[in-house]
């Protein structure tokens, strides 16, 4: 039998540990002094306390997971998503100590985790890229490149992602103000100041997809994601399938991403992001991201697959046997992301002690969480404590169940997001599904403040 | 049998030090609890479970303990302070050695004086070896891991009697 360390925390550690017992997995987690007796911790067979509560010194120290993983006698590791899931130089260590890295190869992240590089890739597979430039050397070369390209432009950090050191530009003044701390933000984050630009879309939406791979070549894709309401790059609804694309559009994109994924023999769980720009119905690579994603349930709902034991499996050794006319999309499914954090006050973080914890449920209602009543939000970690994720037969349908549960959702202890997420949901906007990546900061949150000065709904 | 809770952990310390024995053992199904008045029993307070003993070559097929043993042994060895003695714990999780080098004699022994800065042992991980201070001035008064045992974040690693 083989026994899996689960690296991370929080409800991705609690599906992870679900999942590994559903296929008859041994579990170890490698906990914070912070989690160590959390819903996590309860699900597995055992728990190591890693470090204190401070990431750096548990869930970011990759020696400390290894060695972990190594004395527990555990043959597998999964990383999660966010702390190491990305760092190829985990996927290496754990190569290295006859570990099996659940996830692509170490040389697939460091490929695909340089993002001037994987735009070479996808170009190179003949996946569309937005017009953009190579590695910008100075101010003076942006301020040129982007008269080429034609404002506005957005310029990224090339190691970055999650929309650090990344910023719009509607002229050469933007570009002059924000091109040296961008740069120096992406250098203390990721470690490299380096920028490339690229054309900017105004009517953008996210639509990412789902693909798989069994490292030889072989890859088949689970539907695509719109992941279009977001603040500041980060995703707080998501849904399958992405409803305003056409037939033949949403066929291009499945076929790109798979094309890409082929190509780099890519192994395990993989999304392939891209842009769409709904004026034009033209989609471009940003991305991939190479480990399982938060959003990975909407897939798993319309799908019927359980990705994370699919994960697990392959890493393990079993083929993958699915080919891609036995995956089946039905339905329509949309998750909410359910944050501790303030939207009143510039969504600051609310950690806390969970008082009241009554879920909805019923049929078609999935929450993956670590949380219940009594449960301590740690100001350590992301402010993220649960997923509601809603299947029904049709976006409308789906709309009407989320927005019923997320209207009997009671959560108490903490300030959370429910109320602007069933505020959201219930938009006109949204209903129609006429939105981009930026409606939510331009109208949505707009919108939601002025509804909270109203006598009724003020925040007291 | 009902899981354990840390109440029913402190009874039997209760129990135990309100009695005249020497010695007592537990064992009902996954769980197991050793106390001990002798500072040097071979039963270390805190338990290491039967999966951290496994050398990593052999990925033996016994089935690791449950979550609670660990929290729940842990409680016990909290109980040593109440004998006046300071607990030194591990800095984060690694492996455990009481000396500097193989071979070489340990650090310190039970009944040795140690300083704050004395170092009283090893942690490795992933053959990064750090040494750990006592931080207290006193007599080492027990030692809790065996050499080699993989030890955890703020597991207790020695008792000392301390001495002003």
């Amino acid at each position: 039998m083989s026994r899996l360390f689960v690296a991370n925390r929080g409800e991705i550690a609690v599906r992870i540990l679900s999942a590994a017992k559903s296929i008859g997995l041994e579990t170890v987690l490698g906990a914070s002094a912070a989690d160590r007796n959390g819903l996590g911790a309860e699900l597995a067979d055992r728990v190591v306390v890693l470090g204190p509560a401070v990431p750096a010194r548990s869930y970011l120290d990759e020696n400390l997971t290894v060695q972990a993983a190594k004395s527990t006698g555990c043959d597998a590791l999964h990383p999660g998503y966010g702390f190491l899931s990305e760092r190829a130089s985990l996927a290496r260590l754990c190569e290295s100590e006859g570990i099996v890295f659940v996830g692509p190869r170490a040389e697939t992240i460091d490929a695909l985790g340089d993002k001037l590089n994987a735009r070479k890739l996808a170009g190179a597979s003949d996946v569309p890229v937005l017009p953009g430039t190579p590695a910008l050397h100075s101010v003076d070369d942006a301020c040129a490149d982007a008269e080429e390209i034609g404002y506005p432009v957005v310029i990224k950090a090339s190691a970055g992602g999650g929309g650090r050191g990344m910023f719009l530009a509607d002229c050469a003044d933007d570009i002059r103000g924000g091109f040296t701390r961008a740069s120096e933000e992406a250098r203390a984050a990721f470690g490299s100041g380096l920028m490339y630009m690229e054309r900017f879309i105004r009517n953008a939406r996210h639509v990412e997809v789902q693909v798989f791979g069994d490292g030889n070549g072989k890859v088949v894709h689970f539907g695509e994601r719109d992941c279009s309401v977001q603040r500041r790059y980060q995703k707080l609804i998501e849904e399958s399938p992405c409803g305003i694309l056409p037939e033949g559009t949403r066929l291009r994109l499945h076929e790109a991403a798979v094309k890409l994924a082929s190509d780099l023999a890519y192994r395990n769980a993989g999304t392939v992001e891209f842009l769409y720009d709904s004026d034009t119905d033209e989609f471009y690579f940003i991305e991939v991201n190479a480990r399982i994603q938060v959003e990975h349930p909407v897939t798993e709902l319309v799908s019927d697959a359980d990705l994370v034991a699919l994960q697990l499996k392959v890493a393990l050794g079993e083929p993958l046997g699915l080919t891609q006319s036995e995956i089946e999309l039905q339905g329509h499914a949309i998750e909410c992301r359910i944050n501790a954090e303030d939207p009143d006050h510039d969504f600051r973080p609310a950690p806390g002690d969970i008082t009241r914890w009554n879920p909805p449920n019923g049929d078609g209602i999935r929450l993956d969480t670590y949380c219940r009543a009594g449960e301590r939000v740690s100001p350590y970690y992301d402010s993220m404590i649960g997923k509601l994720i809603i299947r029904g037969a049709d976006r409308k349908d789906a709309i009407g169940r989320l927005d019923r549960a997320l209207g009997v959702f009671e959560i108490g202890g903490l300030r959370t997001n429910l109320a602007l997420q069933q505020f959201v949901v219930q938009h006109p906007d949204f209903r129609n599904n006429a939105i981009s990546t930026r409606w939510l900061e331009q109208t949505g949150l707009p919108a939601f403040a002025e509804r909270q000065q109203e006598p009724h709904h003020g925040a007291h | 049998m009902e899981k354990r809770t840390f109440q029913d952990i402190n009874t039997l310390i209760e129990l135990f030090e309100n009695s005249d024995w020497r010695e007592l053992s537990i064992e009902v199904e996954d769980f197991s609890l050793h106390l001990s008045r002798d500072e040097g029993a071979a039963g270390p307070a805190w338990q290491p479970s039967p999966v951290a003993r496994e050398r990593p070559q052999d990925t033996g097929t016994e089935a690791p303990p449950t979550a609670a043993e660990g929290p729940a042994a842990e409680e016990g060895a909290d109980s040593g302070e109440l004998d006046g003695l300071t607990v030194v714990r591990a800095p984060n999780l690694g492996l455990f050695y009481r000396s500097p080098k193989p071979g070489a004699p340990p650090y310190v022994q039970i009944g040795e004086e140690v300083g704050e800065d004395t170092e009283v042992c090893l942690i490795e991980v992933m053959k990064l070896f750090t040494p750990v201070v006592a931080g207290v001035n006193g007599i080492l008064r027990r030692i809790c891991v065996e050499d080699g045992d993989l030890v955890e974040f703020d597991q207790p690693l020695f008792y000392v009697e301390p001495q002003s």
